[in-house]
């Protein structure tokens, strides 16, 4: 198969109507015999990434998890903050799904389903590495409450404890509302298949949907209530993962500000990948027609608005280190800004408080290439954000003897970089096979949907 | 299946010699068998036939496979073919000796104790060593010792590893250089004796003996026994060890050498003059350090005071109420300015001679250093009797012998100090000697060298070329336990038997007789150097038991002699006491060089050589636990670095951890660099004993490409500036290619974390003086003001029976580090390599914090040992989330290794950073990858002989961290169970614990009203390390209170400093 120089999806949807445009447009994705180019680029590249991932795990599974960079007392090192910062990522879909729904939010649906399948890609890279990191790899089931021989029970004091349960309780949601989400679109995609594999693949994962006004009646009503069922979730996952660290006795960790700092971090970084994804998606697969760019300003616009809160949450730190008089609290803040990890300080400052000021300006956040840069900028920052939380506190707690400096290794960076080969392997496979764009949602509220009067 | 019948019956009639019919022929047609097992057979009855023919069938056709028996046939193929598999699996195969009759005295499984002794420089330390199922696996003090008092030091503790080391010599070899070849005990007796045959029509005139420093009463028989068979031979001693300054001071204020023995526990005043007099190196160190410290009790309102007056920061210093920092070549006119001052006031009997004439030295004009001086003589002054003054080893004659003087000035001879006969005194320094032998060597003279034990040519001065003399020697033989850098350049090498693997006999530094007893047979076939030196003399007797028997009639009766080894000592034996008239001495001369400056005059340093306090001269370069025991100071594991103080560093342009060259005339050296803060201004300091090149494969082995660990500072010590070498330049070249592996502020900690060191460090180490003290006892607890402590829950546990509890004594912490290496011991700790402790992995469960205080310039240190705190409100195991740290019922936090996976959230939330994880698997060589693994290298097994069986070896990937020694806690609950007791204070002892040669640390039950523990957890200056965090620590310390002299300093104001 010869690989098109020419960009298939250049060329205007065709249809006589405007449903039919926008099915058009979203399902040739999925039927063109050859992707463009560039989704084979990155498509490779991102197999790299994900072997060298697979290979870092290796090493350390072979080894030991001294081939990364954690030491005493920085025991936990880019693991963690990979994790962190995954799991935030996996905040935005979920949040523009749910919560913007039950909002009546409804320019949402032209990015909600990408924006829920990078949610649950997320998820899945978050996911890997709590259960790599541990000392003895091949024991993380004794983290689940599995009834055993040895009575043996998991501590449910744990912060780490909760996190399982809120990890899963919201992979779980996350997936079953991302894949209900997708059943009208796969009845499309079975209709118009032209290959027997499509049509019975399709078939099966559309589960019989016949697009009745009784079958959209008990699909609409339970896409309400998975909604209200994830919107808790999306403000006690990062909530409970930010436990963590606030109920740990560590100066920088113990505050309480960090829940809702937490969340308000992982909208402002999930919805800087969502438009990190988006900007590339809609140029190469030919959805400018469907992620607008009123689209992306509005997602900058929250970008913007989350960007501010964080910003406040970091400022509100120092404030109250400084308020409680305890000297602990006070040297960590600013051996935070000025010690020796004061680079990866300043670098978090720039990336999410100053970077996202530019959104002020209108051309600034209407400009697709911008969005892009800054969404890039803000992910830094968010990764950054995690490293300082966690590496900088913990170099320097409360005696001085125990300080340390944490250097990452090689394996550390690769098994960083590699984790996005993971997500990008899976991104881009969804953008070639699933629903990229929820289309009976689009419909529901393109002026031709609209016209039909209220559902 | 028809076949199989037909082949069974072939068979059968094979069997049965008879011809079988054709298949399916009746009886009728067998015939009868000649022989018959059986009435049947010989009937050939059918049922006999059929069975017979079963017995050889496969076992399926004893059953038709008919429809319930297939089921059957398909349970048990599934069966075997799942047991198949588990064949894959394979356990580990060991061949047991069963003991059908259980020796006498031997109890499998139980540790018992034999007393024996351990020699460095010729004084021993008595020691207890553990036997566990033959195995000695554990040193302790020995109690009744006099140089000992209970205490070991960290080498001592060491000492089992280096037994079970497998880079030791296995046997014999002989050659040249590295072409060795592997020989025999035999063999060398054989050319022994040609070349005995020989010497004995010279009179020996070419046999010479090179002998490590020893008191060994029976090598000092057989020494004398030999040169008197061989009246031509020589005897030469020579140890890097300082030993000829007190030596020759003796011999110029006495006339002859004597050894100076110190009462420092009836001293009110102490100055030591570049003396560390409670390092474990210095004669009776233990117990100098036990006796000093027992005086400095503020609760009791007992306190010495110690001034000390040195070139670096000692462990002396760091307990001393006042310090001052003066570089090593100037103490000559600081002794005689002492003298000078002391002699005026007091009453100086006339045959004492004249005062010496106040030196108008430069540094004696700074008003600080003549203030110090004149505060700590008249101190001296207002206690007559009642002090003491200490020179240092390496210190010259001229010194010792003011010391002397001003002793006897000061009226302590016969109260706090003590003499008594050196009989282990040479004529000659060892220096002078060895230069001597050499000369011999070189001029041809020499044709049989034994050398007993030691390196000489690693270890001989830089411009003494021993090690290239040594090949016009014809039978050269060097006993040793490696096969080290003086056994390549020898013809002979001999394995020498390691102390707990020989007899022999040792005197502790006041002359009290020890007897040296096996707890093992010579793992490497080795020999003691009294055995070897007996098949020198032709003994007839060549067992090394007999050998000490033979010299000691006073215990020639089996009680006396049993007596002497379950004690470890021999009562009574020690040293008379003399009292040596002093003469007069003359005026000491001094040079320009010593009336200097205190800083380094014309940038012209000294560099002051003194043995590693972990290697000692280099012999425990391939022990890897006190490779990588931090250094008490500098904190540095597996390297050495020249010392430099911060003023001079400024002026040189130096920075910490650069990388330097040290150039002692033409000779150099690049190292490592490190600011010490407290350093004398124009010194330098280098430790000996690192570098070495045929250590083995922990310190060192160039033949197997493992790289020296640190730089050899012999290759600048030379027969001149032994000691103290003058004219000293040193260069920088930038900050050093690799990580530093130092356990404390690797790299500067940078303004902020100074600032932040010095807020926190008051409330951390809290520290007062004596006055404060009596004037305001609560001060201590008064140091951080908190809430009050309120929990959210009851704690879930009560502690109705034992509640196990520690203090610390900060004020009678020396920082010896001694505790570290026992609890390594104890608790098979493993060790990680530099690059490891580099990243901050060092496993040690016990470290000793070093924190200085008050400007870099005249820093003073403290030191503050962390094990676990064993919180009963723990905050790290409430973050665990597989439990697998639990409190128990006495208090501990104890460690599930099995349960642990790793999550390493504990050590996070660890306030102290006590906890260490297993980022690798650290064991891997002697336990394998996993349990069904095992390896089967004989190395590793030697290696694995060392592990204390009643403590688990931990696997890669589970957090570890002290325990309270939780294995003598089960102990002895179980003893005092078994014979229905309560359990006493005192009985049980954490391994830090006995090891400690100050009592610094007391482990007891809190909840026992008489215990020690409680009533020190019950003083006031007792306090709980960041206890408002309300953890609740069960370890507490006791704040350092020192006893400053208010004329010298009015209560230093609490500056600190992170160094």
């Amino acid at each position: 198969m010869a690989i098109s120089d020419v960009n298939p999806f250049e060329a205007p949807p065709a249809g006589d109507n405007m449903f039919a445009r926008i099915t058009d447009n979203v399902t040739r994705i999925a039927e063109t015999a050859t992707p463009p180019r560039a989704w084979y680029i990155a498509f490779g590249f991102a197999q790299l990434l994900l072997l060298m991932f697979l290979g870092s795990l290796g090493y350390v599974i072979w080894n030991g998890i001294g081939a990364w960079g954690n030491m005493m007392p920085v025991a936990w090192g880019f693991p963690i903050v990979n994790f962190v910062f995954w799991i935030g990522i996996g905040h935005a879909g979920t949040l523009i799904s749910a919560v913007l729904f039950l909002f009546r939010q409804n320019w949402r649906t032209a990015i909600n389903r990408f924006a829920e399948a990078m949610t649950i890609f997320a998820v899945v890279c978050a996911g890997i590495f709590p259960g790599m990191h541990i000392g003895r790899p091949w024991l993380p089931y004794y983290m689940f409450p599995i009834p055993n021989q040895m009575d043996m029970w998991p501590q449910f004091r744990s912060p780490l404890e909760w996190d399982v349960f809120a990890v899963s309780t919201y992979a779980t949601v996350s997936i079953l509302f991302w894949y209900m989400g997708m059943i009208p679109d796969f009845a499309t995609f079975r209709d118009r298949a032209t290959t027997t594999v499509r049509r019975v693949a399709y078939g099966i994962v559309a589960m019989g949907w016949r697009g009745s006004s009784r079958q959209w009646h008990v699909y609409e009503r339970a896409y309400l209530i998975l909604a209200a069922l994830a919107t808790p979730l999306v403000l006690s996952v990062h909530s409970v993962v930010s436990f963590d660290f606030a109920t740990a006795q560590l100066p920088g960790w113990h505050t309480t500000i960090f829940p809702p700092y937490f969340v308000a971090g992982a909208i402002f970084g999930g919805f800087a990948m969502v438009v990190t994804l988006a900007v590339p998606a809609r140029q190469f697969f030919g959805l400018k027609r469907i992620i607008t760019i009123r689209h992306l300003e509005l997602m900058n616009k929250v970008i913007m608005a989350t960007g501010l809160i964080v910003g406040y949450a970091y400022g509100m730190e120092f404030f109250v280190a400084w308020y409680s008089g305890n000297k602990y609290e006070v040297f960590t803040f600013v051996n935070r800004a000025f010690g020796p990890y004061g680079w990866a300080y300043w670098t978090m400052i720039s990336c999410n408080v100053l970077f996202p000021q530019l959104h002020w300006f209108p051309q600034v956040r209407r400009n697709p290439w911008a969005t892009l840069i800054i969404g890039l900028i803000v992910n830094v920052g968010m990764w950054f954000e995690r490293f300082v939380i966690i590496c900088t506190s913990l170099s320097r707690d409360f005696l001085p003897s125990s300080w340390g400096y944490f250097v990452p290794t090689p394996v550390d960076l690769m098994t960083l970089g590699g984790s996005f080969g993971l997500f990008f392997t899976l991104f881009l496979l969804f953008c070639r096979y699933l629903p990229m764009v929820a289309m009976s949602e689009v419909k529901a509220f393109s002026p031709a949907g609209l016209a039909h009067g209220d559902h | 299946m028809s076949s199989i019948d037909d082949l069974a019956k072939k068979r059968l009639s094979v069997l049965s010699n008879t011809p079988v019919a054709a298949s399916g022929a009746g009886p009728a047609g067998s015939a009868r068998p000649n022989y018959w097992k059986s009435l049947a057979e010989l009937e050939q009855s059918p049922e006999f036939l059929e069975l017979a023919a079963r017995e050889f069938a496969a076992p399926l056709d004893q059953e038709p496979p008919n429809s319930p028996a297939r089921r059957r046939f398909m349970q048990i193929m599934g069966a075997s073919m799942s047991l198949a598999g588990l064949d894959a699996c394979r356990w580990r195969e060991d061949k047991i000796l069963p003991l059908s009759r259980r020796p006498e005295g031997t109890i499998p499984g139980s540790s018992r104790y034999f007393a024996t002794a351990m020699e460095l420089n010729g004084h021993a330390v008595g020691v207890f060593a553990s036997s566990y199922d033959g195995r000695p696996i554990k040193i302790e003090g020995n109690p009744a010792h006099p140089d000992s008092l209970g205490a070991a030091s960290a080498y001592h503790q060491a000492s089992v590893l280096g037994l079970y080391d497998p880079d030791r010599s296995e046997g014999v070899s002989s050659g040249n250089g590295n072409a060795r070849k592997a020989s025999s005990w035999e063999a060398f007796r054989m050319a022994l004796a040609s070349s005995l045959s020989g010497l004995q029509g010279s009179g020996g005139a070419g046999l010479r003996v090179l002998s490590e420093r020893s008191s060994s009463p029976t090598l000092a028989e057989q020494k004398r026994k030999l040169l008197a068979a061989y009246p031509g031979a020589k005897w030469v001693t020579f140890e890097p060890m300082a030993y000829d300054g007190p030596r020759a001071g003796s011999v110029l204020a006495f006339g002859k050498a004597y050894r100076t023995h110190y009462a420092f526990e009836a001293a009110q005043v102490i100055v030591t003059l570049d003396a560390d007099v409670v390092h474990p190196t210095f004669p009776a160190g233990l117990a100098n350090a036990r006796a000093l410290t027992r005086n400095r009790v503020p609760d009791s309102g007992s306190m010495n005071r110690v001034y000390a007056i040195e070139s670096s920061v000692t462990l002396t210093g760091s307990l001393s109420d006042h310090r001052l920092a003066i570089r090593a070549g100037l103490f000559k006119a600081v002794t005689a300015y002492l003298d000078g001052l002391v002699s005026a006031k007091a009453n100086a009997l006339p045959e004492l001679g004249a005062a010496q004439d106040m030196p108008g030295a430069e540094f004696l004009k700074d008003a600080k250093v003549a203030k110090f001086l004149g505060v700590a003589a008249a101190d001296l002054l207002a206690n007559i009797g009642r002090g003491v003054v200490v020179a240092g080893q390496h210190q010259p004659a001229e010194v010792h012998a003011l010391v002397h003087r001003l002793n006897a000035l000061l009226g302590n001879v016969g109260r706090t100090v003590f003499y008594t006969d050196d009989q282990n005194a040479e004529e000659q320094s060892d220096v002078a000697a060895l230069k001597a032998l050499t000369d011999e060597v070189s001029a041809g003279k020499v044709d049989t060298l034994l050398i007993l034990g030691g390196n000489p040519v690693f270890t001989a001065p830089a411009d003494i070329a021993f090690g290239d003399a040594l090949a016009k020697v014809k039978t050269s033989v060097h006993l040793s336990l490696y096969e080290d850098e003086t056994s390549l350049k020898c013809a002979w090498h001999l394995p020498a038997a390691h102390y707990l693997e020989s007899w022999g006999d040792a005197l502790s530094w006041n002359g009290t007789l020890s007897i040296v007893q096996p707890m093992i047979a010579p793992l490497y076939n080795g020999r003691s150097a009294i055995e070897v030196v007996a098949l020198l003399a032709g003994a007839s007797a060549t067992n090394g038991l007999e050998l000490v028997r033979a010299v000691h009639p006073e215990l020639a009766a089996d009680h006396a002699w049993r007596r002497a080894l379950s004690k470890g000592v021999v009562e009574g034996s020690a040293a008379a006491r003399v009292e040596p008239k002093l003469t007069a001495l003359s005026k000491v001369s001094l040079a320009e060089a010593e009336l200097g400056s205190l800083g380094a005059p014309n940038g012209k340093l000294e560099l002051v050589f003194a043995v590693d306090p972990k290697l000692i001269d280099g012999r425990f370069a391939n022990n890897a636990w006190l490779q990588e025991l931090p250094e008490s100071l500098t904190k540095l594991t597996w390297d050495n670095a020249v010392l430099i103080s911060p003023r001079t560093a400024k002026e040189l342009k130096i920075s910490d951890a650069d990388s330097v060259t040290v150039s002692v005339g033409n000779r150099q050296l690049t190292l490592l660099a490190l600011i010490a803060p407290g350093h004398a201004d124009g010194s330098l300091r280098i430790t000996l004993g690192h570098g070495r090149m045929a250590a083995g494969h922990v310190g060192g082995l160039v033949s197997a490409n493992v790289d020296p660990v640190g730089d050899n500072a012999y290759t600048l010590r030379t027969s001149s500036g032994y000691e103290v070498a003058n004219g000293v330049s040193v260069q920088s070249h930038g900050t050093v290619s690799y990580r530093v592996a130092s356990t404390q502020d690797i790299y500067t900690v940078g303004e902020i974390g100074q600032q932040g060191t010095q807020e926190r460090l008051p409330e951390l180490v809290r520290e007062g003086t004596l006055e404060e003290y009596k004037a305001k006892p609560e001060f201590v607890a008064e140091v951080v003001e908190h809430n009050p402590l309120l929990s959210l829950w009851v704690p879930p546990v009560s502690y109705d029976g034992h509640k196990w509890g520690m203090s610390i004594d900060l004020n009678k912490c020396i920082g010896c580090s001694a505790c570290v290496t026992a609890c390594q011991a104890e608790n098979n700790i493993p060790v990680v390599g530099k690059v490891n402790v580099a990243k901050g992995r060092e496993m040690l469960w016990l470290r000793v914090d070093r924190y200085y205080r008050g400007e870099p310039e005249d820093a003073e240190v403290s030191f503050q040992p962390i094990p676990c705190q064993q919180c009963e409100n723990a905050p790290c195991e409430q973050v665990c989330p597989v439990g697998a740290t639990m409190h128990s019922h006495e208090g501990l936090n104890d460690m599930v290794y099995n349960r642990c996976i790793g999550t390493r959230y504990c050590s996070n939330n660890c306030p102290y950073k006590v906890r260490r994880f297993n980022y690798f698997n650290y064991n891997i060589d002697t336990i394998g990858i996993t349990p069904y693994t095992p390896t089967d290298d004989p190395k590793a097994k030697v290696k694995a002989m060392v592990f204390n069986p009643e403590v688990t070896v931990r696997s890669r990937g589970v957090m570890e961290k002290c325990t309270f020694c939780v294995q003598r806690i089960q102990n002895t609950k179980i003893r005092a169970k078994n014979s229905k007791r309560t359990i006493e204070d005192g009985e049980i002892k954490t391994a830090c614990q006995q090891t400690c040669p100050t009592g610094a640390i007391i482990f007891g039950d809190l909840n026992d009203g008489k215990a020690e523990v409680t009533a020190l957890h019950g003083l006031p200056r007792s306090y709980a390390l960041l206890g408002e965090l309300n953890n609740k620590p069960r370890v507490q310390y006791l704040a350092r209170i020192k006893n400053p002299n208010l004329a010298l300093s009015p209560a230093q104001a609490p500056t600190t400093e992170q160094g």
